[in-house]
């Protein structure tokens, strides 16, 4: 019942997806450009903040509620993605229908992982810190990634030795749209996964912590 | 001897390094009420919280009608208020009413931010007051900012067989209202009963003065009696 996401975040998605609309119905070739927004913001909006509101007292009255804390982190974080996923999903249906089912390149496995990326790692690093702090790492580590390494490149699956595989899955990590669009075979799933899996620990982590932490009130310290 | 309804024993909490209180004990019964006083900073939010299961203790024990804080959240019923301030001021007033128990607290749509402080801490207070079953209240200055007809209300509501946990720096807040008093100071908390403050009439705010002077070993600094 508090929300997680400001009114500003809901309607730029809105706006977005309204672009994304136009875009498609009338260029369905490029669906996939139309996530990048949608990525991007789902990034900032999983960054919610559990700890913060919840030292201000904002969640008192569920944290008392006998609800299990996990439960009550688990829906923070589903919440918190929500617009997110439906952004996604009415976008998917959209290029579904306007290329008649022959083009499903928002609902493919590439498209899934990064979507799957963006909104658990984000919420999992923000739960002890101030809202958008994982989403402006995020891109903190991702300018530093470019910069200073090289340009984020599409992964290829002709790697041969394990060296030639980090590259790629730290690619897809710290810019999942690299897959977007993409229906992953085996190798671009096992580049896919290392972070995947890393979201999914964090995402344990932070929910262990969600169900144990102390939460004192701001002001009584 | 009415089984005790909230139960603690030598509880100690602690903020990082810094100790906010050490070893304080107590028994509540259910329907009684106690009062915790204390200068600002000396633990009584803390204590409360603690007790609404918001915090982990550094040592100690907590029985609430037998049961672990958390677990008590879920059996006994435990209502627990901290002031206007940590609600959610986004949150339209009649949305966050019904939380309590589905009712309908206040038609008032507006968002709790636009509300006075006073009609936001009687939000509150009636929000967390609807819940059922209550074995616990627990309420952190309840009587801010409330006018003397929601200051009524309060009162009315604290003969419902739960047991009641009050804390204010001000005495005269509590003056009469409670059962038993919990003085936290800095270095030592003690549990005063009303009747060994006062043993035919309720207690006063001058008398709770008294006690608290006797009790930090005479230093007057005492900014609510009046």
């Amino acid at each position: 019942m508090v929300p997680t996401q400001p009114t500003l975040i809901v309607w730029t998605f809105v706006v977005v997806v309204a672009i994304g609309i136009i875009t498609i119905v009338r260029e369905p070739s490029r669906s996939a450009d139309m996530m990048v927004p949608v990525l991007l913001l789902q990034l900032f909006a999983a960054s919610s903040g559990f700890e913060v509101p919840a030292r201000r007292g904002h969640y008192d009255l569920l944290l008392t509620s006998g609800h299990r804390r996990v439960s009550i982190g688990l829906v923070h974080w589903a919440t918190s993605i929500a617009p997110g996923v439906v952004a996604w999903l009415v976008l998917a249906v959209v290029e579904a229908a306007a290329t008649r089912g022959a083009d499903r390149r928002l609902l493919a496995s590439g498209t899934c992982a990064a979507m799957a990326l963006v909104s658990t790692m984000p919420w999992a690093i923000t739960v002890r810190l101030p809202r958008f702090s994982g989403g402006i790492g995020w891109l903190l580590v991702l300018t530093l990634s470019t910069s200073v390494l090289s340009p984020v490149n599409v992964p290829g699956p002709s790697a041969s030795d394990i060296g030639e595989w980090i590259r790629p899955a730290w690619d897809f990590l710290v810019y999942p749209v690299v897959f977007v669009g993409c229906e992953l075979d085996l190798g671009e799933g096992l580049i896919a996964a290392p972070a995947l899996m890393l979201a999914l620990a964090a995402m344990l982590a932070a929910c262990r912590w969600v169900s144990g932490a102390s939460v004192p009130l701001e002001a009584a310290q | 001897m009415t089984p005790a309804a909230v139960s603690v024993r030598d509880l100690t909490v602690q903020y990082g390094r810094r100790l906010v209180f050490q070893e304080v004990s107590f028994d509540i019964a259910a329907g009684q009420s106690l009062g915790v006083l204390g200068p600002n900073g000396s633990g009584k939010t803390t204590l409360l919280r603690t007790l609404a299961g918001c915090l982990v203790p550094r040592s100690g024990d907590i029985r609430i009608g037998g049961l672990m804080p958390r677990d008590a959240l879920t059996r006994a019923g435990v209502a627990y208020f901290a002031g206007d301030a940590t609600l959610p001021g986004s949150v339209r007033a009649s949305r966050w009413g019904s939380l309590g128990n589905g009712d309908v607290v206040t038609p008032d749509r507006r968002p709790i931010r636009a509300l006075s402080r006073g009609t936001r801490q009687l939000l509150g207070l009636r929000t967390v007051l609807g819940r059922q079953p209550l074995g616990l209240v627990l309420l952190d200055e309840p009587w801010e900012a409330l006018d003397p007809d929601a200051a009524r209300w309060l009162e009315t509501k604290r003969d419902r067989g739960a047991a009641l946990v009050l804390s204010s720096h001000r005495l005269h807040d509590l003056a009469g209202f409670c059962d038993s008093y919990l003085f936290l100071l800095p270095h030592h908390a003690k549990v005063v009963h009303a009747h060994d403050i006062s043993p035919t009439s309720p207690v006063t705010a001058g008398q709770l003065a008294e006690v608290f002077d006797k009790l930090r070993g005479g230093a007057m600094s005492l900014r609510a009696v009046s």
